[in-house]
């Protein structure tokens, strides 16, 4: 039986390794979730490059002396502007110039309404961040003068401000950067799915829609035994491509700067062991799905269909888990996918919830693989699968 | 040795098999002959094990099929109606792991390999992947999975169906041999020639039953027919799938 087993386990693999297409895709899966990372936090780290201070040049600092002092008290970096300031906002290469004109001084002091000419090009996303604080730093020394020019008339300056509107920006770069972080955990199970699809497809669909499923059963050899090897391929199929999904996770992280995000992470050995042994047990009960499902499906894309619909289930879990953490509650990593998903975040943030997780969640994926493996095991007595071809 | 022993298969409402018995003996080619959907598939379907008749039962050499399907799978080689190729692995492949899966190790499953490529003629083709093989090529790659065991009993469902004047010949020389080895051959075919040239003895089913069974002589003889033709249509009833 084991000789069986290993037989059918050893062609299945040599057969998929020579499929290069299948097994660029079986590749590819698992990188996507690292990229995703490495893209979406350098860009995060840009952002955060943003809180810089705002860089503000000025044509006629000297007109406005006390709005200067206004804008650097509130943090901007004055400099003179350059002469050909408008082809370089244009060009890129300057966000937003602030001009004082001539008469600024004049109106000023007779109390008229002074003005000033923010100088930008709006059509440029860049400097859209840079153009709204100049804006609501200029608004907000207005607004400080107008206060002021009430109280000195005797009038309480709320008079003239009925509604005021206060931003709460929620989105602080830590927030961004720990939702990205949770997708961690959410990839890498998605890796058990990505990694055995095609094998999954090619072993069962595939075997039908050859018609070699038919000599294959003719063998001397019990059927469980056929859907074991075909079982264990798809399963390390799976496995490899979660091995490959973390070892790309753990090069990614180094070139990211977690820390200047706030982020509290691990992704060290024991972490990425703890990881594995959170999400590796899922691969037994996701390949044994995947052959339970290939098995009804009458060719290879049928399959591959189907096997794409059935990826969306861990995404579900997956996605609410990292957009709002819960609490973890024990029955939570007996739901295979559920449980993985909760495990690895859990480790990953570096907390430690004993062994008993950790059993639970591999033991209801292993009981959800046999359960599945029968059933497949079964379908392969029926006339209607074995002769069944389109 | 193959006895079917009242046959039976019903498929919901369709009777596909109503009675079929015949025994068919080693060192003989027995020929399963029938117009379309007489029930020859179906047939040897249940003789292969792969359908589980709903009344009686065969056996391979004395190992009865429903009872004990395994052990007469193994007694048997087979080429069924469907003879699907992994298209990324060689026909030597193929042979290899089929022989694997009936227990054949290290150099014995080598000789018997090199042994079926020999007698296949299948030099050329036995280290190229079975992508793009033609038909002829592709039933040899089948006959080569299905004989690696060295079974004694051989069974084969329409094994010249769709194949050139050549490969036909060297299907028809492989029966032949495996016959001089004492091997029981049983085949089916709708085509009356194949069966005439071949067949030491004639199974004619028609409408899932048994309506005549002895060598092509006896069959004339028992019509009171000249051509043997002519003794299939009588006995047939119709002209039906006997003509290609």
């Amino acid at each position: 039986m084991r000789h069986l087993i290993g037989t059918v386990f050893r062609k299945e693999l040599r057969d998929h390794f020579r499929d290069t297409r299948a097994l660029g895709t079986a590749v590819l899966w698992p990188l996507l979730g690292p990229t995703v990372f490495l893209v979406m936090f350098n860009l995060m780290a840009s952002w955060y490059r943003q809180d810089r201070p705002l860089e503000l040049p000025v044509v006629g600092r000297a007109r406005a002396p006390s709005l200067m002092a206004f804008l650097e008290r509130y943090g901007a970096h004055l400099s003179e502007a350059p002469a050909d300031y408008e082809e370089r906002i244009r060009a890129g290469s300057l966000d937003a110039v602030l001009v004082v004109p001539e008469d600024y001084a004049q109106d000023f002091s007779a109390g008229h309404t002074a003005s000033v000419h923010l100088v930008v090009d709006s059509s440029r996303n860049q400097a859209r961040h840079t153009i709204e604080r100049a804006h609501r730093l200029l608004q907000a020394y207005g607004q400080q003068l107008g206060g002021q020019r009430l109280s000195a008339r005797g009038v309480v300056p709320e008079l003239a401000v009925p509604v005021q509107v206060e931003e709460l920006d929620l989105s602080t770069p830590e927030r961004s950067a720990a939702s990205v972080l949770n997708m961690v955990p959410l990839f890498l199970v998605l890796a058990t799915f990505a990694g055995g699809m095609s094998l999954a497809s090619d072993t069962m669909a595939g075997e039908r829609e050859r018609g070699s499923l038919e000599p294959l059963l003719l063998n001397p050899v019990p059927r469980g035994a056929l859907v074991a090897g075909k079982w264990l391929a798809t399963v390390s199929m799976a496995c490899g491509a979660v091995l490959l999904s973390l070892v790309a996770y753990m090069l990614v992280v180094r070139r990211v700067p977690l820390e200047d995000l706030g982020l509290k992470a691990r992704f060290d050995g024991p972490a990425a062991l703890g990881m594995l042994a959170a999400v590796l047990p899922l691969a037994l009960a996701a390949s044994a799905v995947q052959m339970w499902v290939s098995t009804y499906a009458r060719s290879y894309k049928e399959a591959q269909t189907y096997l794409s619909l059935l990826m969306v289930l861990p995404m579900l879990p997956g996605m609410v888990l990292a957009l709002s953490p819960m609490q973890s509650q024990t029955w939570m990593f007996a739901v295979p996918v559920l449980g993985q998903e909760l495990l690895a975040g859990e480790v990953m943030r570096g907390e430690w919830l004993g062994p008993v997780p950790f059993l639970l969640a591999a033991l209801s994926s292993a009981v959800a693989a046999f359960v599945c493996l029968r059933f497949t095991t079964r379908l392969l007595s029926r006339e209607r699968i074995i002769f069944g071809r389109s | 040795m193959i006895e079917a022993i009242h046959l039976h298969k019903r498929f919901g409402t369709v009777t596909a098999v109503e009675d079929v018995s015949f025994s068919a003996a080693d060192g003989v080619i027995t020929g399963l002959l029938g117009p379309n959907g007489a029930g020859k598939t179906t047939t040897m379907r249940m003789l292969y094990t792969l359908v589980r008749p709903d009344g009686g039962t065969a056996r391979v050499d004395g190992v009865d099929v429903v009872r004990d399907p395994e052990a007469a799978r193994r007694a048997l080689g087979v080429l069924p109606d469907a003879r699907g190729l992994y298209p990324r692995l060689t026909a030597r492949e193929h042979a290899r792991y089929y022989g694997e899966l009936h227990g054949l190790r290290g150099a014995a499953l080598d000789a018997r390999v090199a042994e079926l490529v020999e007698l296949l003629d299948m030099k050329d083709i036995a280290d190229r992947r079975a992508e793009g093989f033609s038909q002829g090529e592709r039933v040899k790659v089948a006959l080569a999975r299905a004989l690696v065991h060295g079974p004694r009993n051989v069974l084969l469902d329409e094994p010249t169906n769709g194949l050139d004047v050549m490969s036909t010949r060297a299907v028809r020389a492989l029966l032949r041999r495996l016959k001089a080895q004492g091997c029981c051959v049983v085949f089916s075919s709708h085509v009356m020639q194949e069966v005439a040239a071949l067949c030491d003895r004639i199974v004619v089913v028609a409408r899932g039953r048994v309506v005549a069974d002895g060598t092509a002589d006896a069959l004339r003889a028992h019509t009171g027919k000249d051509s043997l033709e002519e003794a299939f249509v009588s006995i047939i009833g119709s002209e039906q799938g006997l003509m290609e």
